[in-house]
């Protein structure tokens, strides 16, 4: 290490600017070649009536102004609402919950966390077909068991009104295990000094958790607001296989309502631009949850 | 070390940026295929023209005989036979390859792809070549030749036909008493059985319908239409049609077997029903050759053109196999393959071989044909059947969402959530709406 | 529930800790072990693998007894042997660990090195950075797969395995899940090796990397999970058989209207084995504690 080549280096990663932009060089260049070109190349598209084989013809706003008139869009976007908010919260406190749970020293602990990671592997059709099969309106084993208790057989992913409900819980089960796996990895970082500290002072446990470990816990759960929000809104793989859309359109999500568009209809320019319509909708979230994070999430420092 | 990194660096960025714009390059180039038509007709060339199919098991172990046996005749063009993956995914896969210039000779495509397959400039049309006589177009059933033809041209050749009939389950028939269906059944015949054969106690259902308002859902209740002697649209394509006295039977059979006798089974779409007619739960399907193979030896089933109205009118499912243009000479070489293969002689062996029915009448007369009908007994019906095909669905490009609209229709009568007059009123208004702004 | 959350290194049986309370300090006995959490655990479990239980009962029956109602119970191990031999299953599953394997690698790099300098160094643009990032996540894959495969060609990769390595290489969910956890390091470690006279990339190789091996690994088997299980991107990207993934090999048992599945679950079976063991075996890395850093001073 002589002195010239050192204060050479010293000089270059001195400048924070030309490290920093040297470290994410590989991760610019193929996200900026995978996942920002298509999408620009998509937004021409949405401005092109187009049917994706076809150049299209250019037609300007065109598509944009007819989503706002399309009731059948703005019904598929109040169902992808609502299926986020009730999806986001169960799968973050379930999991949050069965993290710390599986956290301990128990007999069992790689069988039980191996078993809430399931979920994860299994194949979305597999989890189709056995959903289907667990609430079928006549045969699954969910109605028998109302029956025996008294209720009325449900029609699940026949009715209407149920179905999208019934989504919830296919994908909260499917997704729980990755939330539980992500929260665990962040309670291993969290040191046991701090949590006898608040113990030796007489806080109970359960105090002890919410006034120490969830704090701490903090850039993990904005990671997973933002992750789980991000899919929740671009539901697709689960209606797709299990109910496709229905019953009378109760589980036409927004992206599944943009995937018939596109693959079904030949209307690849009116797709894109839906897409559009949701991409500016999920960055305005993404931004407003990060501000939010950065008042309320403590990094330690 | 940190000289290199910083050359490194720089020729990272010069290489993202240089990637970046050919990418944008060739997207914005992107579209049709390299259809080098130089060569003057009449040359032919030689090479391999790839032939995408979706076939699993029997039939792929079928075709790729088939094309062994081909390609052993030394055509000048041989083919290379590909499994291109489930024919579910065909279209998709067909358009992206397109779309990214390595499209296929030949691919196997659903007969409801035919109206946008349409709107590709690439997608050859064959109506001069199937015109020759030699070809012999006239031959193949009516129903075949309607639904691979769009705006009058002829797109695709017929690689499968099939029609719905009446599959059902004769123990369960024995056990209730009930005398087994006959070619004169009516519907009061059939709602009248399949009541008799529906026990809420040990959950066994006289009907099973396809309930995921897709064309599953849709094609079943047109062959209904069609027997009430109704029309799903206008002849110009321009209107909707199934609004009529007919529409209405057809949709009150079901509203009234569903909600009131509730003698049907609504499947979600995922053929719990063929589960369930395998254990007995389910005595009648309307269905068409592909289920027969799946069901189980044990049970006892039987075969029968659909109950009738006004007529035992049918409705087919024909697929077809589409050539696309990537050059003459490769056209020419698709060509010559096709014209082997769908010759009735050569159709008949695949026939055998797999189950399929066979795709013209020129077939039936072949004394193979003999052969076929005593290894599968169940398909003589059907071949049978193929007379009660007498119209086919619109062949419009704005089909999928017509579709739509009707299977939404039918799946809220079938849940009881509109009267058959509501019902068939409102989808009437969806499909004049979206034939008027059609393409 | 008498149990403190207690570090595994920690767990000390026989040592009270302040504040804790038993029902069982009334009655003096020792500490009773089968924790009431396990009422609570083994209903979570059986919910949880009830389907994966569901899939491999599938794989052992018959083909008729798939193809009727109700739970039947078979051994027919061949099933998977028919799996492996009606199809060029070594092939896909050669293909299929030769991307991920790749996949996992690159992202474990390319990621950690994006994912610490957005989170530790500040320079210029790295906000609008992290959001352009992030942003790739929000548009529909189904949208944006075609020009994906436009680009792609234009780089002369259609129907290689490449084509399914190059747009997974690095990964938003890497970099963005990265960062957060390397925002959680204490910067006192990293200002002390500086002072030290390590480079960035030395301090992030040396000091930070080794404290990170759970959230390194989330990363880790997320990427090998998707890669393994993707399935619409081999769709498009690949035509030959050849370079099938197991995904796409699965399909071959899945005609339009018969489906054998028997086979198909076996199949899948066997592809999702892998990921189970590989989670198995990546839990120590979830479960081993942090060393305490000096926290001190």
């Amino acid at each position: 290490m002589t002195t010239g080549r050192a204060s050479l280096r010293d000089r270059l990663f001195a400048s924070d600017h030309v490290a920093g932009w040297l470290f994410v060089s590989p991760a610019v260049l193929l996200i900026g070649l995978f996942g920002v070109a298509p999408i620009i190349w998509a937004l021409i598209i949405s401005f092109q009536n187009n049917s994706l084989i076809t150049s299209g013809t250019w037609v300007g706003l065109a598509n944009y102004r007819h989503l706002l008139h399309d009731p059948m869009f703005a019904a598929s976007v109040r169902r992808t609402i609502v299926y986020t908010v009730l999806f986001v919260p169960i799968t973050l406190f379930g999991a949050l919950a069965v993290a710390v749970a599986l956290n301990r020293r128990l007999r069992g602990m790689r069988f039980y966390r191996t078993a809430v990671f399931a979920p994860v592997v299994t194949s979305t059709v597999a989890t189709a077909i056995m959903f289907s099969w667990l609430l079928d309106p006549y045969f699954g084993i969910v109605n028998i068991i109302l029956n025996k208790l008294g209720f009325a057989s449900q029609g699940f992913f026949q009715n209407p009104s149920q179905a999208l409900y019934c989504i919830v819980i296919v994908t909260v089960w499917g997704w729980l295990g990755f939330a539980v796996v992500i929260y665990m990895a962040a309670l291993q970082g969290i040191p046991s000094e701090l949590l006898e500290a608040a113990e030796i002072d007489g806080a109970t446990r359960w105090r002890a958790f919410w006034r120490v470990q969830f704090p701490l816990l903090g850039p993990t759960t904005l990671f997973l607001v933002v992750w789980l929000s991000i899919n929740a809104l671009q539901l697709f793989d689960e209606i797709y296989v299990i109910t496709r859309g229905g019953p009378l359109a109760s589980t036409t999500v927004v992206v599944y309502y943009l995937f018939q568009q596109a693959f079904a209809f030949f209307q690849a320019g009116y797709a894109t631009a839906i897409a559009y319509v949701v991409f500016l909708a999920i960055l305005l979230l993404t931004v407003v949850q990060l501000l939010i994070g950065r008042r309320l999430v403590h990094y330690r420092s | 070390m940190t000289r290199s990194r910083i050359v490194c660096g720089a020729t990272l960025a010069v290489v993202a940026v240089a990637l970046l714009a050919v990418a944008l390059v060739a997207a914005g180039c992107g579209g049709g295929s390299p259809s080098s038509s130089s060569s003057s007709p009449g040359t032919t060339g030689s090479g391999t023209v790839t032939f995408w199919h979706g076939y699993t098991d029997v039939e792929r172990a079928a075709i790729d005989r088939t094309g062994a046996e081909y390609n052993a005749t030394k055509p000048a063009w041989k083919v290379s036979v590909v499994f291109a993956g489930n024919n579910d995914y065909a279209l998709t896969k067909l358009q992206t390859a397109l779309a990214a210039g390595k499209a296929p000779d030949i691919a196997y495509q659903y007969g409801s792809s035919m109206a946008l397959l349409a709107k590709l400039p690439q997608v050859v049309d064959l109506t001069s070549r199937v015109n020759d006589p030699a070809f012999g177009w006239n031959d193949f059933f009516p129903a075949v030749r309607l639904a691979a033809t769009v705006n009058g041209k002829v797109l695709g050749v017929p690689a499968l036909v099939d029609n719905l009939a009446l599959v059902y389950n004769k123990t369960l028939f024995d056990q209730a008493g009930v005398p087994y269906p006959t070619a004169q059944w009516t519907w009061d015949d059939f709602r009248a059985a399949a009541k008799r054969l529906t026990n809420p106690s040990t959950k066994q259902f006289g009907w099973a319908y396809v309930n995921d308002a897709s064309e599953d859902t849709v094609w079943r209740y047109v062959a209904l239409l069609w027997q009430a002697g109704g029309d799903m649209l206008t002849p110009d394509n321009s209107k909707a049609a199934f609004n009529s006295a007919a529409g209405l039977k057809a949709m009150t059979l079901l509203y009234d077997m569903a909600n009131q006798d509730h003698s049907i089974y609504l499947d979600s779409g995922n053929d719990n029903y063929l589960n369930l007619f395998n254990a007995g739960k389910i005595a009648m399907l309307y269905t068409g050759p592909w289920d027969i193979s799946s069901i189980n030896k044990g049970v006892r089933f039987g075969v029968q053109i659909l109950p009738g109205d006004v007529s035992h009118a049918t409705i087919a499912g024909p697929d077809n196999y589409v050539v696309l243009n990537n050059g003459a000479d490769r056209v020419n070489g698709a060509w010559q393959f096709i014209k082997w293969f769908t010759a009735p002689q050569q159709h008949l062996q695949f026939a055998i071989a797999t189950g399929d029915l066979p795709l013209s009448s020129a077939e039936t007369k072949l004394p193979g044909y003999q052969t076929y009908l005593k290894k599968y007994p169940a398909e003589a019906l059907f071949v049978a059947n193929l007379g009660n095909v007498t119209k086919a669905r619109p062949n419009i490009p704005t089909y999928p969402q017509v579709s739509q609209a009707l299977g939404q229709a039918i799946q809220a009568v079938l849940l009881g959530k509109m009267t058959p007059q509501q019902a068939l009123s409102s989808a009437e208004q969806q499909v004049n709406s979206i034939l008027a702004s059609g393409q | 529930m008498s149990e403190a959350i207690l570090r595994p290194d920690e767990f000390r049986p026989d040592e009270f800790r302040p504040g804790d309370i038993r029902p069982d300090d009334l009655v003096t006995t020792r500490r009773w072990t089968p924790s009431a959490w396990h009422l609570v655990l083994i209903p979570l479990a059986v919910v949880m693998l009830f389907p994966f239980f569901w899939l491999v009962v599938t794989s052992l029956q018959t083909l008729a007894q798939s193809r009727t109602f109700g739970l039947h119970f078979a051994l027919q191990f061949h099933n998977y042997i028919d799996a492996w031999t009606q199809a060029p299953f070594g092939r896909w599953l050669l293909n299929t660990t030769i991307v991920s394997v790749t996949v996992v690698i690159s992202n474990l790099v390319f990621c950690s090195l994006a994912g610490y300098a957005l989170a530790r160094i500040r320079f210029f643009g790295s906000g609008a950075l992290f959001l352009v990032i992030l942003a790739t996540l929000m548009v529909p894959f189904q949208v944006v797969m075609v020009p994906t495969l436009l680009i792609v060609r234009g780089l002369g990769l259609v129907d290689s395995l490449p084509a399914l390595m190059a747009p997974n290489l690095v990964t938003p969910f890497g970099v963005f899940l990265l960062r957060q956890f390397f925002k959680t390091m204490p910067v006192e470690i990293e200002e002390a090796a500086r002072i030290d006279g390590a480079g960035r990339l030395g301090t992030l190789v040396k000091v930070v990397l080794p404290s990170m091996r759970a959230p390194l690994a989330t990363v880790g088997i997320m990427t090998l999970l998707w890669t393994w299980n993707d399935f619409l991107w081999p769709l498009i990207a690949i035509q030959s058989e050849k370079h099938f993934t197991l995904q796409l090999g699965l399909m071959t048992f899945q005609g339009a209207h018969s489906i054998n599945w028997p086979l198909i679950m076996a199949g899948t079976v066997t592809t999702q084995i892998p990921m189970l063991v590989i989670f198995i075996f990546a839990q120590r890395w979830f479960v081993q504690s942090l060393a305490t850093q000096g926290l001190k001073g």
